[in-house]
């Protein structure tokens, strides 16, 4: 039996790119940073906050994300959205999401059980 | 008094540019009280609900590395191999020859034979700590400046010829040929310079008479183990025509050693009758437990090249 910790490093190698992708695809409708976090939790992207928040920062210096502040409300938000340049990024790491799958599907159905 | 998520706050951007320092702290306690209303609805109270996000948060220099991008390590794996290469080859080198030359300067210039191997002791491990400070300073100021080091790129041709162990590391080569150094320098030391007596007076430790024939022997035969050394290191490996000149060299020294020393003709005999204990029966012992410790290390060098000869053949 595989520890648990051998599982867990794995898990989260694997894991890791998909928060990226999972952001991009959720801020096509912005969003502040506790509201994606409950969002990408809901779907099945359970992430740290530690790790999220300042994922969004280094997402908008790369130009992937554009921010504005909400400062109607009790407290003012910084609301992300995928930007232009973001969505050609998103739709390469799709594809390439796809490319995997299939690629493993295909691995999978070929190999000798 | 200030709430715990201003201090948490305080600690976090303490190490964050000032420059975004404002926009990332509105943010931040935007989002703490987001997930702390967020727990007060699930019915925890309002203090524990607090403690609980800034743990989950966690260490504040941790979430400030994450904002910045920068890494939590002194050397990174872009460096490292480059720095441990560097330091490897400081301080297998350096130190030892410093020690050497800062031990002769003590026994020689001041004069003072007791303290020699302890000054060059110090000089040696204070030169290396020095060197292993400054090293790992630069490569550390390097890897936060992300300075390329523009080295070759691995090829092929690097690759060792021999793919078995090599027999021979730079190393032990240089240990070697530090020790015989100090051995040839020993020499002529003892004649000149070594001191006995409350008097000062110089006497030779071994017997100047020696200098005619055997004292010239033993150091051609020392420095022709230094050139077989680099010969050693220049093949790469121990081969049969470098163990049989290994074996005639240490029975060149050995022998002649040896053989002087039961005929107690080694040690100068002025030298003997400054210290009692010598005369008394002393020089008997000394002589014993030298040709013993003559006799363990030529066989153990003999047999050590011999293995190391056989392996590498394989």
């Amino acid at each position: 039996m595989v520890s648990d910790d051998v599982l867990r490093t794995h898990l989260q190698e694997l894991r890791r790119g998909t928060v990226v992708v999972a952001s991009l695809v959720a801020l096509r409708r912005p969003d502040y940073g506790y509201a994606l976090l409950q969002r990408l939790t809901g779907h099945g992207f359970p992430v740290d906050a530690n790790t999220l928040y300042p994922l969004l920062r280094r997402l908008e210096e790369q130009g992937l994300l554009t921010s504005e502040w909400n400062t109607e409300e009790s407290r003012p938000r910084k609301f992300y959205r995928t930007s232009d340049s973001g969505e050609q990024v998103l739709r390469r790491l799709l594809a390439d999401l796809a490319a995997v799958q299939t690629s493993l599907t295909t691995l999978i159905e070929g190999a000798p059980r | 008094m200030t709430s715990l998520t201003d201090r948490y706050l305080d600690a976090t951007l303490r190490s964050v540019p000032t420059g975004r320092r404002e926009e990332i702290a509105t943010e931040l306690r935007a989002s703490i009280g987001d997930m702390v209303d967020g727990r007060i609805a699930d019915g925890i109270d309002a203090a524990t609900a607090e403690r609980d996000v800034l743990t989950e948060l966690g260490n504040p220099a941790q979430l400030a590395a994450r904002y910045t991008d920068r890494r939590l390590q002194l050397i990174g794996p872009e460096y490292y191999l480059a720095w441990q290469r560097l330091l490897i080859v400081l301080l297998s080198t350096i130190p030892a020859i410093v020690g050497v030359l800062m031990g002769l300067l003590e026994a020689t210039v001041a004069d003072n034979a007791a303290g020699a191997i302890g000054e060059g002791i110090v000089a040696a491990f204070t030169v290396a700590v020095q060197i292993a400070f400054w090293v790992t300073l630069v490569f550390a100021v390097l890897e936060r400046l992300g300075t390329p080091l523009n080295l070759p790129e691995w090829s092929v041709d690097q690759l060792p010829e021999h793919p078995t162990e090599r027999g021979v590391t730079l190393t032990d080569v240089c240990a070697s040929i530090v020790f015989l150094c100090l051995f040839i320098a020993f020499l002529p030391w003892q004649h000149f310079q070594s001191v006995v007596g409350p008097d000062g007076e110089r006497l030779p430790i071994l017997d100047p008479a020696l200098w005619t024939f055997w004292l010239p022997l033993l150091l051609v035969v020392l420095l022709a183990s230094v050139a077989l050394e680099i010969a050693k290191y220049r093949a790469r490996r121990w081969t049969w025509s470098l163990v049989g000149g290994n074996a005639v060299l240490n029975l060149a020294f050995a022998v002649p050693a040896i053989w002087l020393l039961l005929d107690d003709r080694l040690l100068n005999p002025e030298f003997v009758d400054r210290f009692a204990w010598l005369r008394d029966g002393g020089l008997d012992t000394v002589a014993r437990i030298s040709v013993v410790a003559i006799v363990v290390i030529i066989l153990w060098d003999i047999a050590e090249s011999v293995v190391k000869a056989r392996r590498s053949a394989r």
